[in-house]
């Protein structure tokens, strides 16, 4: 396969503002990036748009109080497809992934639980709350890499569509019914269970330390508006588990530099390509003639023309406000406004003149090296969710916290920090006041919370950062501040994925195309649909070239 | 074959009486024993105060499969339905009154007064379900297919449902995948604006089961019922006499067709020898041989109770175990000295008239989830969502002249109460309940004679369902259909030989269709003949 994208030679390249191209990539965020690679690799002479003045969509890193720079909104990495960092040899374009060893959750009896990446030593620490659990884990750990494995491959495949009876489709079908019938009795069990238990209802099986399955539980609810006893959610919990880093699946890392040096690896390896990168350059329309995209109106009055455009923006961007429903199908447009995205997290970044000291673990040490993780109890999980089915944010939210600068001291000043605190819930939809009114408030509850386990965080504040959903929708283009571009729910994955019968890449506009995070496999920095887009781009090209 | 009663059923439930009656049928004069005095299981009619009779548990029916009442020839013995309209009354706190019936028009011009949307949708809705019931039904009837070695028969099937599927056209077929997963609350919004409709729609896919209207697969559930019957809001048919009446004619059916029916015998042990059914053990001491047991008790209770796990395979104890089976439901049954005054219905002529079908309670599905909640934290609804039948209404015999029973399927709660035994909240439970109906209705509280309560531990000590869970257990994606009630145990066969499920915690499973209990002695014929 590498081989077929032999990139092309760069001076032919060369050539100062071509006004025609062959796809326009709207969007540079990771996935844009990762299509815009593939596709420039495969010869084809590509521009990415990007609206903000920096690359990386939501993958990015800002110096927001001179000295700290932070991952804004995506802080860790685990889901990126280990097959493009090998196509576009990442490494070589800069990316470093450091290590994020261990989650610490603090108790609010003055206990904590602390997990690593230690087999060892995790297996004591588990063996001090529960033995059985101590034993349960390791079991769970085997059945859960069993799972990754059983589902690794789908995520690297075009969803088939299920309702039609070409080969192909057949045949896709047919394998992956024929892969689940191979599994052991017992595996086919826990896939199953996966894809329908909840979160919850799955780690009842296995566990019985609550706070144990609640920091457990929590990887199933990130990025959804689910919690951890809503069915669905167990699934989530093996999305969350797939990190693979250099092949070693199960371990989350930080990249050198924050999660921006990902988008600008990739961005690096789409321009070594020959790709060309415009930052600044928001796009007003998408430019249709007969049926089919044939350009883009830049919102500075400029058009630019290509044969293919390819949106990694979300559907309800790309469909309603840059498209417009008059040139859709009716039935579509129905489809992409039902299209479910309820943002449900926010985030709060902080400026830290020092590191926040833990009742229940006193002073610095490696514990803060990992993620801190505010889930003491699975009810305490239920309830802050409960608070934002009826419209309001968490009064006590489910926290997830990493200060990189203790791993890449580059992001801080010397000696002090900057602080990620990850927020569920937060729902885009409040039922009493505007998020414009209650964003301090909700920055104050985050505070609140965590001082209730690190009581010196208040006076160590040295800045603070509130993105409520409205500000990801704002800012970064995420419709109701989806951090997924969209729901990771059943009926929104896999063949569902955006809306039924568009799950492949394609629009109902020829030669519009989707490779964002709202096409399978879904969220995360993952970088698939990018690359999946890409290679269906370069199928209907053969196909329209022959 | 010969007439010997080495077969036993064990449990006189609805499914017990279906798998008798079809084994009667083909040759083999099975032996049912029941442990308590009556039959029926959950489908009994008993008088709670004197004078007073009522549908102990379920209060409407299914609808029974056609193929089934027809074969059991059920009118022949004694079965008269009755059809109350309107199918549900829905009144709203403000004094509103949503009223259905079996007429589609009608029903759509009641729904007009809240919304003319709504109502040109809800015969669209339910064409819909109808076509969808078309492809289900088949689905439900059928035996799981073996997924590890799929016989010739299983692919046909399958196949047929899967031309089936595809007859829905490309439209309606990613319909149906899309909803499957999706919460009801989500399903009965993308439908319908009225707050009120929504509710009751969303209330269907979540009765019995530990689900909120926002939890995910509830729409599952809904389709589910849909199958049985298309109706968007669901039937509200019940036997002349309770539901009693239905398991008496059926177990009439069952001894008409050669089977022996025995109550009030308790079987404590299904002995097993070498892995196969020798027989079963009396709460006497007793001791009958037999080759074959199969049981409409849940499947916990048949194989960890029963049988035990000293022989069972350790892997599949631990599935058992896991098998979730805690109920979500209580029914409190009153007794009224006359009929209760509905606010909503103030101006809607007389209100008897109204008041036939199931009233629900239960205005929007933010006020059914949070009566969900409280579930979760092991409380019961200080809200609850209720489904209400006056069955005396239609069928003066249940009471004495002039006065009423009163059903009521009180949602939720939980089987596991955190801080609290449930024989000591059966009065904070009923209170609870008259005073959320006592909102629609103020001057019910008088008219009260008596009452009973029946908690999810009533229904584990009484009936015998593990966990109070009226459906054998949970009724989620991961419980359904090939992995009903486990994963490669879902063809109503067990580990032992001889034993076979027939109950509720089989496919489908789904209230009182009775398929379970068809389909499991289509599969233990198999073998038995």
């Amino acid at each position: 396969m590498a081989a077929h994208f032999a990139p092309r030679a760069r001076a032919e390249r060369y050539s100062p503002m071509p006004t025609r191209y062959d796809v326009i990539i709207i969007g540079g965020g990771h996935n844009g990036l990762v299509n815009a690679a593939y596709l420039a690799r495969a010869g084809k002479k590509v521009v990415v748009l990007e609206r903000r003045h920096v690359l990386g969509g939501a993958a990015v890193t800002e110096e927001i109080f001179p000295g700290f720079k932070f991952s804004v909104c995506s802080y860790v990495v685990s889901l990126l497809r280990p097959e493009i960092i090998r196509d576009l040899d990442l490494p070589r374009h800069g990316l470093e992934i450091l290590p994020l060893d261990g989650t610490f959750t603090p108790m609010p009896n003055g206990d904590f639980l602390w997990r690593v990446n230690d087999h060892a030593k995790t297996r004591r620490e588990i063996a001090r709350h529960s033995k059985l659990d101590a034993e349960a884990y390791e079991e769970f750990g085997q059945a859960m890499l069993q799972m990754c494995k059983f589902v690794k491959p789908i995520l690297a495949m075009t969803p088939p569509d299920p309702t039609t009876l070409n080969p192909k489709d057949l045949g896709k079908l047919l394998f992956l019914g024929r892969r689940f019938q191979r599994l052991p009795e017992q595996d086919k069990y826990n896939q199953v269970q996966l894809m329908t238990m909840s979160a919850v209802d799955f780690l009842d099986q296995w566990f019985e330390t609550d706070v144990l399955k609640a920091t457990m539980s929590a990887s199933g609810i990130i990025g959804t508006f689910l919690g951890v006893r809503s069915p669905g959610t167990a699934y989530v919990l093996l999305h969350h588990y797939m990190g693979e880093i250099d092949g070693a699946f199960r371990s989350w890392g930080f990249a050198r530099g924050g999660t921006g040096a990902i988008s600008n690896a990739i961005a690096d390896a789409a321009r070594a390509a020959g790709a060309e990168i415009r930052t600044q350059s928001p796009i007003a329309k998408i430019l249709v003639k007969d049926g089919q995209a044939v350009g883009v109106a830049l919102q500075n009055g400029d058009e630019l023309y290509a044969s293919v455009i390819s949106s990694s923006v979300d559907p309800n961007l790309t469909f309603l406000k840059l498209l417009g429903a008059v040139h859709l199908p009716g039935e579509f447009v129905e489809e992409v406004q039902r299209y479910k995205f309820r943002g449900s997290s926010g985030k709060v970044n902080l400026a830290l003149d020092a590191l926040p000291d833990f009742l229940c673990r006193p002073g610095a040490g490696p514990h803060l090296r990992g993620a801190i993780s505010i889930s003491p109890s699975v009810d305490y999980m239920e309830r802050a969710y409960d608070d934002a089915k009826y419209g309001r944010f968490s009064r006590r939210p489910y926290i997830d916290v990493v200060i990189p600068s203790l791993t890449d001291p580059s992001v801080a000043p010397p000696g002090k920090h900057v602080m990620s605190c990850f927020v569920q819930y937060a729902p885009y939809k409040l039922s009493e006041g505007t998020w414009d009114q209650q964003r301090e408030a909700f920055g104050d509850t985050v505070i609140e919370t965590l001082c209730e386990h690190a009581p010196n965080l208040r006076s160590i504040i040295l800045g603070r950062q509130v993105l409520t959903p409205l500000d990801l929708e704002r800012e970064f283009g995420l419709t109701e501040g989806n951090i997924f571009q969209g729901e990771l729910s059943l009926e929104q994955l896999f063949f569902l994925r955006p809306v039924p019968g568009w799950a492949r890449y394609r629009t109902p506009i020829r030669n519009l195309y989707m490779c964002g995070s709202a096409t399978h496999p879904g969220g995360g920095i993952m970088g698939a649909p990018g690359r999946l887009a890409a290679l269906e781009i370069l199928k209907d090209w053969k196909k329209g070239a022959s | 074959m010969a007439d010997r009663r080495d077969v036993i059923i064990l449990g006189a439930g609805h499914n017990g009486l279906v798998t008798a009656f079809d084994l009667a049928r083909a040759g083999i004069k099975p032996l049912v024993l029941e442990r308590r005095p009556v039959v029926g299981g959950c489908a009994v009619t008993e008088e709670f105060h004197s004078g007073f009779r009522c549908s102990l548990l379920a209060h409407a029916a299914g609808p029974l499969d056609s193929g089934i009442a027809r074969d059991m020839q059920l009118d022949r013995h004694g079965l008269q339905w009755v059809h109350p309209e309107p199918r549900l009354f829905a009144p709203s706190p403000e004094g509103r009154a949503l009223l259905l019936y079996s007429d589609l028009a009608k029903s759509a011009q009641e729904i007009a007064a809240f919304s003319p949307k709504d109502a040109a949708k809800f015969p669209e809705l339910h064409a819909l379900l109808a076509r969808i019931a078309n492809v289900l039904c088949p689905v439900l009837a059928m035996t799981p297919p073996d997924i590890d070695h799929p016989s010739a028969g299983d692919l046909f099937k399958l196949l047929q449902a899967g031309r089936s599927f595809r007859s829905l056209g490309r439209k309606d077929m990613y319909r149906l995948l899309r909803w499957g997963p999706m919460a009801v609350a989500d399903f009965a919004a993308e439908w319908f604006e009225t707050e009120l409709l929504r509710a009751a729609i969303a209330a269907r896919g979540i009765f019995g089961t530990a689900m909120g209207p926002w939890s995910a697969g509830s729409t599952m559930t809904f389709l589910l019922r849909a199958a049985a019957d298309p109706d968007p809001v669901g039937t509200s048919s019940f036997p002349r006499g309770g539901m009693g009446a239905l398991a008496e004619a059926m177990a009439a059916a069952a001894r008409a067709a050669g089977a022996e029916i025995r109550t009030g015998t308790e079987v404590t042990q299904i002995l097993v020898k070498d892995g196969k059914v020798a027989g079963v053990v009396f709460s006497t001491g007793q001791e009958m041989p037999a080759r074959a047991v199969i049981s409409s008790a849940d499947p916990k209770r048949t194989l960890l109770g029963l049988v035990g796990p000293l022989h069972l395979d350790p892997s599949l104890v631990v599935k058992q175990r896991n098998y979730r089976c805690a109920g979500n439901v209580a029914k409190v049954n009153l007794a009224l000295d006359a009929l209760p005054t509905f606010t909503a219905l103030a101006g809607k002529g007389t209100s008897a008239a109204a008041l036939a079908g199931r009233i629900h309670i239960g205005p929007e599905t933010d006020y059914l989830e949070r009566a969900f909640d409280a579930s979760k934290y092991g409380e019961f609804s200080a809200h609850p969502h209720l489904e209400v039948m006056i069955p005396s209404l239609s069928d003066p015999s249940l009471a004495p002249p002039g006065k009423h029973v009163m059903s009521i399927y009180v949602q939720y709660a939980p089987y596991k109460l955190r801080n609290a035994d449930w024989n000591a909240q059966r009065n904070a439970l009923t209170e609870k309940v008259i005073a959320t109906l006592a909102a629609y209705a103020p001057d019910l509280v008088q008219k009260i004679l008596a009452f009973q309560v029946i908690t999810p531990l009533d229904f584990e000590q009484t009936f015998g369902l593990t966990g109070g869970h009226i459906f054998h257990g949970e009724l989620a994606l991961d419980q359904l259909f090939t992995m009903r009630p486990l994963l490669g145990w879902a063809r109503y066969q067990t580990p032992i030989a001889g034993l076979y499920l027939c109950g509720s915690g089989t496919h489908p499973g789904t209230g009182l269709n009775g398929l379970s209990g068809r389909n499991a002695a289509r599969a233990a014929l198999k073998s038995l003949r």
